[in-house]
């Protein structure tokens, strides 16, 4: 276990409760950019340079594209309040590190609990050592983190109003996607890591353009208000 | 290195084209149409066989990628010009090259998580650049934003379904553990696999906007132009099949389809073949009648997961890229018929054939391409199709189904042949006028005279050019049908 990481991942997960719960339109994107970031840096050891540059570049982009479309348009907020999503985080993260632990318990073929060895996944593709007594590895937190994510990006995706907390959701149910990919299957390959920062741009755009039309069209519905 | 160089250029004239599209729009689709003429050049120029390795992965273009670049690339160029015919804001140039440079090296790709997130990130331009910018009744039409971001949700979910699929089958609970296919006798394992491949196939029906997933398909076609249909469902649903289709074949193996995932798997297509069929024959406008004929033939490729067996997968290529090249020609001749009479409903549309006979031949070919005859390729697809997922049935089924394009494009074209209706006979004829030639000195005027006066004859003629580009993708389409795609 490295305090490192489980220092990122607290990271993301803060800076995910805050994307989808602040009332302030301009610190939402800031949350989001902690988030993405944060999952850009979540790996031991770090993947080469370029692919870093890449993975931060696009989680800095998307985090841009998200600041863009914030502007002007209706204020949105968690209707639960940061608190209760917070708490969410916390029990997606629970539960995504019993996910790691028990994929981890298959794949040395004990069937409970964590024990030595790796264990083959898949064609080419490995998991790290489990030592006894250890949860924490570098897998499972990312598991923790993509579970994390998942809980506090689904609602506001699937049920938001549209607008720049459905694209928030939408971009932090994309990197969960992502993270979960890596955490149960184990690192990608260098296309794949730019395929799935094009993907999280692609995402981040699109909730973008989408939030923006609706607030232009909010504007024109209420032409005597304000931007937020 | 050809390929690299087609999704170069693909990628690059599609984002010019997106980025210029509002403010200098000629520019824009002048950049697209020559980029789409140039992929097709490269496209034609391309080996069958090549290899290359880019980010530790290898990329092999094959009959298939080349096949699908030159029929998409030459239909876009076609879908281009009738843009600028038909006027107002690109939006579809931009995006389908976008989807070209994506689906091209998708299908080269043997990382099948890189094809993935690639189509998804690519497909989601062509739903939400025509959804936006696109909408035939106008920006504040209220169904626009939400079906555009019901249909940028299903693009992009069916990409994040793919993805969990994939990531899904190689851990440690996932089908992949011994090696492609091998350790099905475990009943667990067997499980997974078929899991797997029903995670996937639910991803396919998301992107390709199968019933009961049709809503906002349906909404979408029925809002934006039909050009823009061919690159968001025809082809970029194509793209994601054929890459889902190779995954479930390659990764999880023909053994993954049990008897309890192939039912589930034939009944979904059966109700979007079906159900789409019979939408097709009861609409009376012609954009729904395109779409739910798209959506019937992902009805179609769908049974191609019932069953993964490679000479399935093989006629599934064929189908796939036979069937949207067939609908690029369809989405074509509703644009310019809806551009030429301003109806889209048959009731309005009464003598069109008659009243422009190359539009009337166009859709000839077009429809004697998607009945298809025995022989045909598109034909002996669709029957290898139906026929692997239900042995025994198959021949009459297939019959069945093919009799529903004849019914639902027999309807418009009976419509072409009644006495020519008041809203059609005040539409251009499509007939050759040269008035314009004439009257810029055409026979005693100078050669910078006539030259002057080509614009002016292009206008006076752009009802004839626009038929002239439908009846040139019809005999893609149905050159396609005979030959099939190299599956």
């Amino acid at each position: 276990m490295s305090l490192v990481l489980v220092a990122i991942v607290l990271a993301i997960g803060a800076g995910a409760v805050v994307a989808v719960s602040t009332r302030d339109a301009a610190a939402a994107p800031i949350g989001l950019a902690v988030a993405l970031v944060g999952s850009a840096l979540l790996a031991d050891p770090l993947p080469s340079a370029p692919i870093l540059g890449v993975r931060i570049v696009a989680a800095l982009l998307a985090a841009t594209l998200i600041r863009w479309a914030a502007r002007g348009g209706p204020r949105q907020f968690s209707p639960l309040g940061w608190p209760s999503e917070a708490l969410l985080a916390t029990a997606g993260a629970v539960a995504g590190l019993g996910l790691a632990v028990g994929l981890a318990s298959i794949s040395v073929g004990v069937g409970a609990g964590p024990t030595d060895g790796p264990g083959p996944i898949g064609p080419g593709v490995g998991l790290p050592s489990l030592p006894t007594g250890e949860v924490l590895t570098s897998m499972a937190l990312t598991v923790a983190a993509g579970t994390s994510l998942l809980v506090l990006g689904a609602a506001p995706m699937v049920h938001g109003r549209p607008g720049v907390r459905r694209a928030i959701g939408l971009v932090l149910v994309a990197q969960a996607v992502l993270l979960l990919r890596v955490g149960v299957a184990g690192p990608a390959v260098e296309l794949e890591e730019i395929a799935r920062a094009a993907f999280l741009v692609a995402c981040a755009g699109t909730g973008a353009a989408l939030a923006h039309a609706t607030a232009v069209a909010h504007a024109t519905a209420t032409p005597h208000d304000g931007p937020a | 290195m050809n390929l690299l160089l087609l999704a170069s250029v693909a990628i690059g004239a599609g984002l010019a084209t997106i980025f210029f599209s509002g403010t200098k729009p000629r520019a824009a689709l002048a950049v697209g149409i020559a980029g789409s003429l140039a992929v097709l050049v490269v496209a034609l120029a391309m080996p069958t066989e090549e290899s290359l390795q880019i980010g530790g992965v290898g990329l092999v273009s094959t009959p298939l990628v080349r096949g699908m670049a030159v029929a998409w690339s030459a239909g876009l160029a076609v879908l281009g010009l009738l843009e600028v015919a038909i006027g107002g804001r690109p939006t579809v140039v931009g995006p389908a090259l976008v989807g070209i440079a994506v689906a091209t090296a998708a299908l080269a790709t043997k990382d099948p998580a890189s094809s993935v997130a690639a189509l998804a990130a690519g497909g989601v331009a062509g739903v939400v650049i025509p959804g936006l910018s696109g909408w035939l009744d106008g920006p504040e039409s209220p169904s626009r934003l939400p079906t555009t971001s019901r249909g940028s949700l299903a693009v992009l979910g069916s990409g994040l379904i793919g993805l969990a699929a994939i990531g899904w089958a190689a851990s440690p609970a996932g089908p992949l553990e011994g090696g492609a296919g091998e350790g099905l006798g475990d009943p667990g394992v067997r499980l997974a696999s078929g899991l797997a491949l029903l995670a996937m196939v639910v991803a396919v029906a998301f992107r390709s906007g199968l019933i009961p997933l049709h809503v906002w398909a349906a909404r979408f076609m029925e809002g934006v132009s039909p050009l823009a249909i061919p690159a968001a469902f025809a082809w970029g649903s194509a793209a994601f099949v054929l890459v889902a289709l190779d995954w479930s074949q390659v990764f999880l193996g023909p053994d993954a389809a049990g008897d309890v995932e192939s039912a589930l798997i034939i009944g979904l297509s059966l109700l979007s073949l079906v159900l789409g069929g019979l939408a097709a024959m009861v609409h009376d406008d012609i954009e729904h009648v395109l779409g739910y004929s798209i959506l019937q033939d992902a009805g179609i490729a769908l049974l191609a997961f019932a069953s993964l067996e490679p000479e399935v997968a093989a006629a599934a290529r064929n189908w796939l890229v036979a069937s949207a090249t067939v609908k690029t020609g369809l989405a074509a001749w509703a644009a310019v018929v809806r551009a030429t009479y301003g109806g889209h409903r048959l009731e309005d549309l009464g003598g069109w054939a008659r009243h422009s006979p190359v539009l009337g031949l166009s859709f000839a070919a077009l429809l004697v391409a998607a009945i298809g005859l025995p022989g045909m390729a598109l034909f002996d697809a669709r029957a290898s199709l139906i026929s692997s997922a239900m042995p025994g049935v198959g021949a009459v089924v297939t019959i069945l189904i093919a009799a529903m394009p004849a019914i639902y494009l027999g309807r418009i074209a009976s419509a072409g042949l009644r006495p020519i209706g008041q809203a059609v006979a005040v539409g251009p004829s499509g007939r050759p006028k040269w008035s314009g030639g004439r009257a810029g000195g055409w026979s005693e005027g100078t050669r910078r005279d006539i030259v002057r006066a080509i614009p002016a004859d292009l206008r006076a003629n752009r009802a004839a050019l626009m038929a002239l580009g439908v009846l040139a993708l019809a005999v893609m389409g149905l050159m396609t049908a005979v030959g099939g795609a190299g599956g």
